[in-house]
């Protein structure tokens, strides 16, 4: 794990909302897309887990934002050019925000989420929710592509087939992934009963807490 | 200590337990035997105040009290303090936290100071020997090594009363000496503990009484050194006795080669560097069964993750019936290798059953009248015909190592690996199991078995292969396994059937 892993999530979340707050501040795509690159390039050299499915995802994504808006304002009578420059900038805003934000959902695990958060005295409704929004994305995603797994285990050729069929196997995987994501409320919901979470109490943590957080806990020599 | 008294259940209308009652004192370690589906998990789940707590069932009637109160007026807090569980599926009660963050979980929430719960967590780690899974997340541990995590996380406030329900499942047998040995040496006069399991045998030194459990009643305490010989007993409870004679299998001549594996070595690595597995090469042939164990975390997995092409290999060779795999797609590779997971809710993602098994058959294309037909028989073959239309999710784990049954029967892949199936230990599931394994041979098939269960290998596998290193450190016949260098390495009691004595 890069270290930069490590760094306190909060310290993640308020740096992802300044670039973002920067990116949409930018006047036009001659800076949006330099800083869309370069936040890009970021996630690559923090070795970012699941890089490459977000890139795909980003890659789709400056697609379908490119077209649909120069296509929007070429019909309210924009020159190609400037539709083009709007759509860029547009896309590069997008990509940017998404992008800071993947970075703190893969980086950041659940438990050192609950760490950061007990360590700050946030109130457990907060720990909670901070936890359950930033953590259960990468788990679902993992399970998405568990569950593709399954299907290739299984003889389901979702590799060797037509972009399109690939589109209509990763939407068919939806509901089985709707069923995953209820069992994981259930298994979540009832760790938390039977190992004492009490909205009402003030957690702390084993972790050690700062800029960065504590990945793991070194033996303890015993005399 | 605990009382249940008259407890009556049911999750649909024919209850699972039926006025059924039981005392625990403190200091007793009482195992509950009985066969899969015979309300094992209840029970334990309403000891544990999970049902009606928190798993509402259908009709709940009856009483639980811990030292005289009943559980019903405990705060959770207090309830869940003085009761550690560990359930039977343990994805039910854990989610994507590190290995410390579970074992903390219950002191952190309990406000407990950070100096404390580091030197506890550090303790229990220590002590169930994980200190190789350190900064480890649980969702990326074996089945195995996730269960001893949860175990310490039960154990982490020192629990009254521990409840575990199939404790072994997954372990090797040097991790299950472990979890005795802690059983042992942690608790104390004031606590007891509450064990559900198919495999008595484990748990030989520490529990002292035992109690049977079939529709839905719960036999008397009996001493479990007065009940190992008694095998007609245990079969009555519909499980293998823990003293008995091995039912070993006729070995035929194998037939031609179907799959090989030379010289695998895996991109993925060990913390230290070293490839998790590192030249590691076997064949299977023609009506073999073969039994492959090795320790937690020693490889299994990615082996067949290597077999069928989810693990990238960075050099060896894959051929599937004689010809080079590389370059073939998982998809293709798993229409003649067919794998069944410990946990079936793994690679289970239709509607039904009958979708499943007719998912084997067509591998997602558009059935016919004929692919109904044998998915609906290969259904009634494993005791499945009635549960066509069910979801599979909401079988039991033992119908759902059924279904993974039927399903490869019925894919007719040349190979299927078992990983760990749950239905070894259970007379009606090993019925099954053998039913399967006598399918797969008489057609010229074969079945490569990963388990912990060395009596089952012993009993089923033609072959051995032994993992470690990230290499096959044994590959032979099963009864010269035990006597190899690479089993003796593994410092594992070799199993042994009556007159030599209990079985591992």
């Amino acid at each position: 794990m890069n270290s930069v892993h490590n760094v306190n999530f909060f310290i993640k979340l308020t740096f992802a909302f300044a670039i973002m707050a920067i990116a949409w501040l930018l006047p036009d795509w001659r800076s949006s897309v330099p800083l869309a690159a370069a936040t890009v390039a970021l996630l690559a050299i923090f070795r970012v887990p699941g890089i490459r499915t977000y890139f795909k995802g980003a890659a789709l994504l400056v697609l379908l934002v490119t077209a649909s808006w120069i296509a929007n304002l070429m019909i309210q009578g924009e020159t190609l050019v400037a539709a083009v420059e709007t759509a860029l900038a547009m896309a590069a805003r997008l990509v940017t925000t998404t992008a800071v934000f993947f970075f703190v959902m893969e980086t950041s695990t659940p438990g050192s989420i609950l760490a950061a958060s007990s360590a700050a005295r946030l109130p457990p409704i907060a720990t909670l929710v901070l936890s359950l929004t930033f953590g259960v994305i990468p788990m679902l995603r993992h399970d998405f592509e568990r569950i593709a797994d399954a299907q290739r285990a299984r003889g389901m050729e979702i590799d060797d087939v037509s972009f399109p069929m690939r589109l209509r196997f990763a939407l068919a995987r939806g509901v089985p992934l709707l069923i995953q994501a209820v069992r994981m409320a259930h298994a979540i919901s009832l760790s938390l009963s039977i190992y004492g979470f009490d909205l009402s109490r003030k957690r702390t943590t084993w972790r050690e807490v700062g800029l960065l957080v504590e990945h793991r806990l070194p033996g303890i020599e015993t005399s | 200590m605990l009382a249940l008294k008259d407890i009556t259940v049911s999750h649909g209308e024919e209850p699972v337990l039926a006025g059924a009652n039981l005392n625990l004192s403190a200091g007793e370690r009482l195992l509950v035997c009985g066969a899969a589906g015979s309300a094992k998990s209840t029970l334990l789940n309403v000891a544990a105040g999970l049902i009606p707590r928190l798993v509402t069932p259908s009709h709940f009637a009856g009483e639980v009290t811990l030292s005289g109160e009943p559980l019903s007026t405990m705060s959770k807090d207090t309830l869940f303090a003085e009761i550690g569980l560990v359930m039977q599926s343990v994805e039910e009660q854990s989610w994507d936290l590190g290995v410390e963050d579970l074992i903390a979980f219950p002191m952190e929430n309990r406000s407990m100071p950070k100096a404390e719960i580091r030197k506890r967590v550090d303790a229990l780690l220590k002590q169930f020997q994980l200190d190789a899974l350190r900064g480890r997340r649980v969702l990326t541990l074996s089945g195995g090594e996730r269960r001893m995590v949860a175990i310490a996380a039960a154990m982490a406030l020192s629990p009254r009363l521990l409840i575990l329900d199939e404790p072994t499942t997954g372990l090797d047998p040097a991790a299950r000496q472990r979890l005795t040995a802690a059983l042992g040496d942690t608790l104390d006069s004031n606590s007891a503990v509450l064990v559900a399991e198919q495999d008595p045998a484990a748990f030989h030194g520490v529990a002292r009484t035992v109690r049977f459990i079939s529709e839905g009643q719960v036999s008397e305490a009996r001493g479990f050194g007065t009940l190992v010989n008694e095998e007609r007993l245990w079969r009555e409870a519909g499980i293998l006795p823990p003293r008995r004679t091995a039912s070993r299998p006729k070995a035929s001549a194998p037939g031609a080669e179907i799959l090989g594996v030379r010289d695998v070595t895996t991109i993925l690595c060990r913390a230290h560097g070293q490839p998790v597995l590192n030249g590691a090469g076997f064949m299977v042939r023609a009506g073999e069964v073969l039994g492959l164990i090795g320790r937690n975390g020693a490889g299994k997995t990615t082996l067949f993750q290597s077999i069928l092409g989810l693990a990238r290999i960075s050099r060896g060779t894959i051929t599937i019936e004689g010809i080079d795999a590389t370059g073939w797609t998982v998809a293709r590779r798993a229409r003649r290798i067919a794998y069944l997971p410990q946990n079936m809710r793994r690679i289970l993602f239709n509607m039904t059953l009958a979708e499943e098994v007719l998912f084997a058959i067509t591998a997602g294309a558009d059935p016919g009248e004929p692919d109904r037909n044998r998915a609906q028989a290969c259904l009634e073959k494993y005791g499945l015909g009635g549960l066509s239309e069910t979801n599979p999710f909401a079988l039991s784990v033992r119908q759902q190592a059924l279904l993974g049954l039927a399903c490869a029967d019925v894919a007719g892949a040349a190979v299927a690996i078992l990983d760990e199936p749950l239905l070894g230990r259970d007379l009606n599931g090993r019925a099954m199991l053998d039913l399967f394994i006598r399918s797969m041979t008489d057609k010229g098939r074969a079945v490569l078995l990963i388990s912990h269960d060395l009596e089952l290998v012993e009993e089923v596998a033609t072959r051995t292969l032994i993992l470690a290193d990230g290499r096959v450190a044994f590959d032979g016949d099963s009864s010269e396994a035990w006597q190899s260098a690479a089993f003796r390495a593994l410092g594992w009691p070799a199993p042994s059937f009556t007159p030599d004595g209990l079985v591992a």
